[in-house]
């Protein structure tokens, strides 16, 4: 069992270490390089000073070995008489770094567009409007970047480092979200502080729960002991003393190799309406995605349609359990056994409530809602459906991530708590307001059997919390 | 002493050859003068723009920073397009004849979509004319030893990093519509451009080109 999960977290993961370049010298020094840093250090001396102080310029990887494009490649430009291209694609980087663009692509990482796709019209058509795509959802998620015919990037597209970017030669990703250009470090990659752009703020307050954390306050205490530059980075070995955001998701820990996958170790979805663990499908030729554990796991050599609708033959599956075995085996290199399943057992017990008290009766309520016609299907023209997008979307993934990752505040006060004052303060007013007669009912059905909505049938109940009556008491 | 009244004059000058000199040489002074008008005048914003074509490439011109610099010193036409020197402005001026041909029998200039469609090989072909003469218009006014710019780098970068180059290798779409480097350029790309930019359906373009 432990051998045939190692062998699959082998085949979705490196090396136990970042994998070093294996390719010969020969593959860069581009000629031109040189006369690219003598101009530029004049006229973009940020850039290239970030250069200087790479591993790149140590290892005398220079600006034409990245930038460097053919006449074919739609972005590609003169430039002082080199054919370059402004943006640095996966492609580009995989051209050395084969294993990282390999274990990166298809991951919810490089298809970050594809998971908003849906949610897209309605939030830039009906909430906002197309500045706030491209200033606000692109720049995580990626934008689709596009030409004009005067070989320059479509400004509503580029600049954009978002980490599902679909770059002009087709390829889907941005190294450079997390290993920002031009510096292209591994420490700063390593540090909590490159997912913060995105993993931030009320829908993914991931940075927030994690300096709310154990973990990020031993982080945070003891950074210097981080061994943040070291040339490999295995918890338990090279460093012990906290895990970032990079540790658990991506990092090698004890036996357990490095993945540019990061969405790999994750078992459950959590941030959809319902939560739902998920298997992870590797397909033969490098894609991957996701199927509810709902849906039995297809056999290896089957056939099943990939993200982009066309059909793949699947190479392996991991199941949720074999994914959240991953991730034990990091929480192992500090805690005992008992200790780490313990913990995602109280992680899987608040995913459950969600879903159960809130997530599930309230996505039904609203499919009932629009079957019976009491709402329009146009997103977001009535308040309960801005109500019900907060509750899954923002304080129901707020409360999720906050039990997954330890911050008790947000798990509670954020999370939970904000869940359960929209769906008794707003979600269901407001579903009497549209339902009107109907709506005692519809609320019956859907809720009146769930023992955890059975208070609301006890009116006469006190409780000093509100400063009136007398303390309530079990006996009663 | 000789009974020539102009005797210090060498004497195959007879009177005839005098007013021959200075009836030729009046002739020879108006048409230089002749010259240097011709080609002031067709050097001029006012005279290229009497082709309505011209007006197209014109437009953004007008919106540019030669056409209103901050400086006060407007370049025209030919400051940038016609050679230096009268011969070399008259000889511009004769080669430039083919665009007058053109415009009568070629394509349909004045239409501003053949024209857009026409633009990237427009440029081309006077990039090319400027690097073959390094430039010399463009030296006219700008003395790469005195351009000091206001970054410090602007100075360094003229002094150290154009070997071998010349103004128009860096310095691109400044004036006219923005078009790529000839070597990657992409027809297919701009033609849909155009389409887009006129509200035409695809493949209009390819057919206008063919015409």
């Amino acid at each position: 069992m432990t051998l045939r999960l190692f062998a699959a977290l082998c085949l979705l993961s490196g090396s136990t270490f970042a994998a070093k370049v294996t390719l010969s010298k020969d593959n860069w020094g581009h000629p031109a390089g040189k006369e690219c840093v003598s101009c530029h250090t004049k006229s973009s001396a940020g850039i290239t000073g970030q250069w200087k102080g790479s591993a790149h310029a140590k290892a005398g990887v220079n600006c034409m070995d990245c930038h460097k494009a053919s006449i074919d490649d739609p972005d590609a430009i003169t430039h002082e008489g080199q054919t370059i291209a402004t943006v640095v694609s996966p492609k580009d980087c995989g051209r050395c770094h084969t294993t990282e663009e390999e274990q990166q692509r298809g991951s919810v990482h490089a298809e970050a567009v594809a998971v908003i796709k849906e949610r897209m019209p309605a939030m830039v058509t009906n909430l906002a409007g197309p500045a706030i795509e491209a200033a606000g959802c692109a720049q995580c998620h990626g934008s689709t970047v596009k030409l004009m015919a005067t070989g320059k990037l479509d400004p509503n597209t580029w600049p954009n480092s978002g980490i599902g970017r679909i770059n002009p030669d087709g390829s889907r990703g941005s190294c450079s979200s997390c290993h920002g250009r031009h510096t292209f470090s591994k420490a700063q990659a390593r540090q909590p502080q490159a997912c913060v752009r995105c993993h931030s703020g009320p829908d993914s307050p991931d940075k927030e729960v994690y300096e709310a954390s154990k973990h990020g306050m031993a982080f945070e205490s003891n950074r210097e002991h981080m061994n943040l530059l070291g040339e490999t980075w295995v918890a338990g070995k090279d460093y012990t003393v906290a895990p970032t955001c990079a540790t658990c998701h991506m990092g090698a820990a004890g036996k357990l190799p490095s993945t540019h996958d990061v969405g790999m170790r994750n078992a459950w979805n959590l941030n959809t309406p319902v939560s739902e663990r998920q298997h992870l499908v590797v397909f033969k030729d490098g894609g991957k995605r996701e199927l509810p554990e709902s849906m039995k796991a297809p056999k290896r050599g089957s056939r099943v349609p990939k993200m982009d609708g066309s059909e793949g033959e699947i190479k392996m599956v991991a199941t949720p359990q074999r994914r959240r075995q991953a991730m034990t085996l990091v929480c192992r290199e500090c805690h005992g056994k008992e200790f780490a399943e313990a913990f995602m057992k109280q992680f899987d017990a608040v995913v459950h409530l969600y879903n159960e008290k809130f997530g599930k009766p309230a996505q039904a309520i609203m499919q009932e809602l629009y079957s019976r016609k009491l709402l329009t299907p146009t997103p977001f023209d009535e308040p309960i459906e801005l109500t019900y997008w907060e509750l899954w979307h923002d304080e129901g993934a707020r409360a999720r991530h906050g039990a997954s990752m330890m911050s008790p505040n947000h798990a509670w006060w954020e999370g939970m708590y904000v869940v359960g004052r929209n769906f008794y303060g707003r979600f269901l007013p407001q579903l009497r307001e549209v339902a009107g007669a109907d709506a005692e009912a519809l609320i019956e059905s859907h809720i009146g059997s769930l023992e955890q909505h059975a208070w609301l049938k006890s009116p006469e109940k006190t409780s000093p919390i509100l400063g009136v009556g007398r303390p309530w008491s079990p006996d009663e | 002493m000789s009974s020539r009244k102009y005797w210090w004059l060498p004497e195959f000058i007879t009177r005839h050859v005098l007013i021959a000199l200075v009836l030729g040489g009046m002739a020879g002074i108006g048409f230089m003068v002749f010259l240097i008008e011709f080609d002031h005048y067709t050097s001029s914003e006012a005279f290229c723009t009497t082709c309505h074509s011209m007006n197209l490439a014109a437009d953004p011109y007008r919106r540019s920073a030669h056409f209103l610099p901050t400086s006060g010193v407007r370049a025209t036409c030919g400051d940038c397009h016609v050679s230096p020197g009268v011969f070399a402005a008259t000889w511009d001026h004769f080669l430039g004849g083919k665009d007058l041909f053109r415009q009568m029998f070629g394509a349909n200039y004045d239409d501003p979509v053949v024209n857009a469609l026409h633009t990237p090989e427009a440029a081309f072909s006077a990039r090319e004319w400027f690097r073959r003469n390094d430039s010399h218009t463009c030296r006219r006014c700008h003395v790469q030893e005195a351009i000091v710019g206001k970054r410090a780098d602007t100075l360094a970068i003229h002094n150290e990093d154009t070997k071998g180059k010349t103004c128009i290798d860096c310095h691109i779409n400044l004036v006219h519509r923005k078009v790529p480097a000839r070597e990657t350029f992409k027809r297919e790309a701009w033609n849909r451009m155009i389409e887009d930019e006129f509200d035409l359906s695809h493949g209009t373009a390819d057919r206008l080109l063919r015409q």
